[in-house]
């Protein structure tokens, strides 16, 4: 588990300093999957970095499994048990071949070679990468980057992976294809997701939402509690998801009764016996 | 004049074991003032094709001119690109100057104009994207936002008056807020400056709502071209090809599957709903 508590953060020194974060609370259960939706500098990727001590916070504390991010020699059981994936792909990938870049962070972390010869070859499997282990990562897309880049949090064996808007800058296969993975490894394998979002497509899928506004936490639900309030989403330059706006539109006018339908599937069920009906 | 391109082929390393084909014999014409919209998923070619229409690239065969210029004559070439403005994906590797203000005004200067002349297109170009220049001009770009800095990537490529505007998917990695600010910046854009718009995008539901021509692009060829309403009309073959219909096109294709009957023009939520009010009243 990983627990938040009164945690404030500020990139500048000085008294009137403008607060990344500003008494954030929050705790993220095991096996959980968490989307943190918030605009532009609402503070949801200072929060991520938070989460394995990449950041420490000014005051409040972090605690990852028991242990506080503040405390140096934890760092490192710290980042083997959180691992975190960012939104450029080019900037995270190190070697010139895809395999070695996988078996960096276990390497790092003084991982036995024969052990991280298997465990590359399993994080290429469950990112779908395998063919690909002894290509050249600049070859790849950007899509096909950001896999390798998950398969080398993946081999460090975390229990909690954090994306950081890291489908932000891929096409719609690329987008599907990370979001499929973050699923699979929530469902079949039980690691936390927590999933830093501009989409809010994507914030579908979570378990739980947290909205992120003005360094604080401004609502947090099911992905159905929170989309139902689309007006207090758009109040802090937020949206909710197009079939979300279409079913808000039909019910204002009565077209359709008011339901909490989110996706294009939940909309067809719910507009087909109206039409075959007419 | 229009941009004209004909029978345009690019071959990346040619003749060697990674021969790739990137784009394959395409031809269409960009009409002056038109919304142009260029679909197509990673590997498609559009990052190469767009390439093209400054000269960046040369063709392996075939040929682009804009307004008459030949983008293959080294000559004809710059002429030719001063007309084209190009906005690429990730603004931070366009912004590289002390302050906003400096930084907008860099294309200008290289034109030739003074200094003081280049600070005032500058703070001109900034207005019209949205970015107060009393407020952002001495800031540096490192400041702002990623919807500001898309803002001030894009000033800078407006401050040279470019008469065609290529922009490679101006949206991603923008919040909701950050893309309808740049959405309206581009509006603005089309409106104030009269300018034509060609925009590469990943997100079907911002070309839905924009683009008024759209090319399909797969596997380096031109799979098809036409009004938004031609293009979205053929949402499952689009999903087939995996890019990303508009969600209202899908709603719409969920719905026939299902023995509804829905026109095929509906693939917008505006749509959907003027249509759907329409029956309620019959």
């Amino acid at each position: 588990m990983i627990s938040i508590s009164e945690v404030e953060y500020s990139y500048e020194d000085g008294e009137d300093a403008k607060k990344a974060l500003s008494g954030v609370s929050l705790e993220i259960r095991d096996g959980e999957f968490v989307a943190i939706v918030g605009h532009n500098g609402s503070g949801k990727s200072t929060l991520a970095k938070m989460l394995n001590a990449l950041i420490l916070p000014d005051s409040g504390t972090v605690t990852v499994f028991g242990m506080d991010t503040a405390d140096e020699k934890l760092t490192l059981d710290i980042r083997k048990k959180v691992g975190i994936v960012f939104q450029n792909p080019d900037n995270q990938i190190v070697t010139t071949v895809v395999e070695e870049d996988v078996g960096f962070g276990p390497e790092n972390l003084g991982v036995p070679t024969q052990e991280i010869r298997k465990r590359v070859d399993r994080a290429l499997e469950a990112v779908g990468m395998t063919d690909y282990a002894r290509s050249a990562p600049h070859m790849l897309s950007g899509g096909q980057k950001q896999r390798i880049a998950i398969a080398g949090v993946l081999a460090i064996r975390p229990d909690v992976l954090v994306l950081d808007e890291a489908t932000a800058m891929l096409d719609p296969i690329g987008r599907k294809a990370v979001l499929d993975i973050a699923k699979r490894m929530n469902k079949e394998l039980g690691i936390t997701v927590v999933m830093i979002t501009q989409y809010m497509e994507e914030a579908v899928i979570a378990d739980r939402v947290v909205v992120m506004n003005e360094g604080k936490v401004a609502m947090q639900g099911t992905p159905r509690e929170i989309f139902r309030r689309g007006d207090e989403l758009r109040k802090i330059r937020l949206d909710v998801p197009v079939m979300v706006e279409l079913r808000e539109k039909l019910a204002a006018e009565s077209l359709i009764p008011d339901t909490d339908a989110l996706t294009v599937e939940e909309m067809a069920e719910e507009i087909c016996p109206l039409l075959l009906k007419n | 004049m229009p941009i004209i391109v004909e029978k345009l082929t690019h071959t990346y390393m040619p003749g060697t074991e990674n021969e790739h084909v990137a784009v394959d014999n395409v031809s269409l014409t960009i009409n002056e003032g038109e919304f142009f919209g260029i679909i197509g998923h990673t590997g498609s070619g559009k990052s190469t094709f767009i390439q093209h229409l400054n000269g960046l690239v040369q063709p392996t065969s075939g040929k682009v001119t804009v307004d008459g210029f030949d983008m293959s004559d080294k000559k004809q070439r710059q002429k030719g690109r001063a007309l084209v403005g190009m906005v690429f994906q990730y603004p931070d590797y366009q912004l590289f100057d002390s302050t906003v203000l400096d930084d907008v005004a860099f294309g200008p200067k290289n034109l030739g104009q003074s200094e003081e002349e280049a600070k005032k297109s500058a703070a001109e170009a900034m207005k019209t994207v949205g970015l107060d220049p009393e407020l952002f001009g001495e800031k540096s770009p490192f400041e702002l936002s990623g919807g500001e800095k898309r803002r001030a990537a894009l000033a800078g490529i407006i401050a040279m008056k470019p008469k065609y505007l290529v922009l490679d998917e101006p949206m991603a990695g923008l919040d909701p807020s950050g893309r309808r600010d740049v959405v309206a910046t581009i509006d603005a854009l089309r409106r104030e400056l009269g300018c034509t718009v060609i925009m590469v995008s990943h997100s079907m539901e911002d070309v839905a709502r924009s683009a008024e021509r759209i090319a399909v692009l797969n596997e380096g060829k031109l799979y098809a071209l036409g009004t938004p309403d031609e293009i979205f009309s053929k949402t499952q073959e689009l999903i087939d090809m995996g890019l990303d219909a508009p969600q209202t096109a899908r709603l719409a294709e969920a719905l026939r599957q299902k023995g509804c009957d829905v026109p095929e023009s509906i693939y917008t939520n505006e749509r959907f709903i003027e249509w759907f009010r329409g029956l309620k009243h019959v």
